[in-house]
């Protein structure tokens, strides 16, 4: 028969602490990123960011000689996929322009006022997450730059993530590859929305909601969700799919933001109420279908479901939120 | 000197936190970097006496955990569970040096997938994770490698020989 007593020492101490862990990862989950946990969080990374920007300033070298290794091989390469880019991109600029005009001449035509550019704050990373299950950054700015919650990341190509904490100084972005990340997107050549989930350093899931639709490779993903101003570019579709009869269409995705390699990042000042959807959600009833991961969030997941696919055409933003490819 | 040498420790923990947020961001081969921290709770519980492995491993974890974005107390979990394992088959490794590295690997590999099941079950979709192999996998093998100079180093700093009959006493 057990008794207490078989129990050493040493498995005694290893119970006792594993149950306060346990503790501790119920009231966290209880909090909801609110309470002891949160606050504690919070002074860590405050009293522990002046550490990693010491840290960082010292290892500078190190990292930089290590990274200039791997870029020598790739640099080649990557020179003449480049020219390329550029070729292209100048045909496009091209092509642009002369559609810019026409856009403008219709929006004065019919009277529909002019996205609005948001400010942003420009914040260099300074440290990643713990391990390779975090997939968050922390930036070198917080709230006293004007860093808000929930407040949208962009580099110079699309939607890195979102700000889940902030401390006067710093704040902790969440990637998109995030698995408990879930936006709304838009297919941008065809109009058909759905969701996108992260899938951590694999390619991101694309689930569209019309049981009719398809994409192509290379199709644009940008964002339709309340969170994010409309039209951010999110990820670009990887394998050509067409739904099957009664089945959803399921795609990969890669992200177009290079989330593993970021350095400077851009933060929209942008909050809900700039996209117009906390008018929507007091009529109880949102226009389109809500793109919810039919999982279900599980029980003290930090994210929620995107709140509409839809975006007053007042407070869409193309020139700052970087929505061009 | 018992004091100062927890300190220490404490330090080094905090050191080893520092450098993998800052340093392994950038140094990520095959896009992977080492599980410092877990390395160094296994270092430090190959010779401290039991109660002391624990409690290392529980603040490792814990600093681990203030700074992740998992449940607060999940990493605590991992690594108090590590400097047990580690505690409880040691002697083992007394008596066979060469079994050492595969010994980081796998008690490093454990660790990794004993979080990543207990990740998902509190929420955070790691399992779901595509590359899920892969973050187990190449950590463990960078901390194999890099248990060349750091169990030598944790082993200096504790002033102990590598050859012990019993656990090193603060």
């Amino acid at each position: 028969m057990w008794r207490p007593s078989n129990l050493d020492r040493t498995t005694g101490i290893f119970i006792g602490l594993i149950v306060l862990c346990l503790a501790l990862v119920t009231i966290d989950l209880r909090g909801s990123g609110e309470g002891l946990g949160s606050t504690l969080r919070d002074g860590t990374q405050a009293a522990f960011a002046p550490v990693q920007r010491a840290v960082a300033t010292v290892t500078r070298p190190v990292a930089d000689f290590f990274e200039n290794i791997s870029d020598m091989f790739s640099l080649r390469q990557e020179n003449l996929q480049l020219r390329e880019r550029v070729t292209e991109l100048e045909r496009e600029l091209q092509e642009t322009e002369s559609l810019q005009v026409r856009v403008s001449e219709l929006e004065a035509l019919l009277g529909i006022e002019l996205p609005r550019d948001f400010d942003s704050v420009a914040a260099q990373v300074l440290a990643v997450g713990v391990s390779e299950f975090d997939h968050v950054r922390v930036i070198d700015r917080g709230s006293d730059d004007g860093i808000g919650l929930d407040m949208p990341v962009v580099d110079e190509a699309g939607l890195v993530g979102r700000v889940v904490a902030v401390t006067g100084s710093v704040a902790r972005i969440r990637l998109i590859t995030d698995p408990t990340m879930t936006i709304g997107v838009r297919v941008e050549r065809t109009g058909e929305t759905g969701y996108l989930r992260g899938r951590g350093s694999g390619p991101m899931r694309l689930t569209l909601l019309n049981r009719d639709a398809a994409v192509v490779e290379g199709d644009l993903l940008v964002t339709a969700d309340g969170r994010f101003p409309a039209g951010i570019a999110v990820a670009r579709v990887t394998k050509a799919a067409r739904s099957e009869v009664g089945y959803s269409l399921e795609t990969d995705a890669e992200p177009v933001a290079g989330v593993t390699r970021i350095d400077f990042v851009k933060v929209l000042i942008f909050t809900r109420d700039q996209a117009g959807v906390d008018d929507l959600e007091d009529l109880e009833r949102l226009p389109t279908q809500v793109p919810t991961d039919p999982t279900g969030p599980a029980e003290g997941e930090g994210e929620e479901p995107p709140p509409t696919t839809t975006t007053t055409s007042s407070t869409t933003t193309t020139t700052t939120a970087g929505s061009t490819p | 000197m018992k004091a100062r040498r927890i300190a220490l420790a404490v330090m080094i923990v905090v050191a080893a936190v520092a450098l993998q947020t800052t340093l392994f961001a950038s140094i990520r081969p095959f896009g992977a970097a080492p599980a410092l921290v877990l390395l160094i709770v296994i270092a430090y519980a190959r010779h401290l006496p039991p109660d002391y492995a624990l409690g290392i491993g529980f603040v490792a974890g814990f600093i681990q955990d203030l700074l992740a974005d998992s449940p607060l107390g999940l990493w605590a979990l991992v690594s108090t569970t590590t400097a047990f394992f580690v505690v409880r088959f040691r002697d083992r490794l007394e008596d066979d040096f060469s079994l050492l590295g595969p010994f980081v690997f796998g008690v490093t590999a454990g660790a990794l997938a004993l979080f990543s099941v207990l990740g998902t079950i509190f929420g955070q979709k790691t399992l779901a994770d595509a590359g899920i192999v892969k973050k187990i996998l190449l950590p463990s093998a960078y901390n194999l490698l890099l248990a060349a100079l750091i169990l030598p180093f944790i082993t200096w700093t504790l002033g102990v020989a590598r050859r012990r009959t019993a656990a090193f006493r603060l």
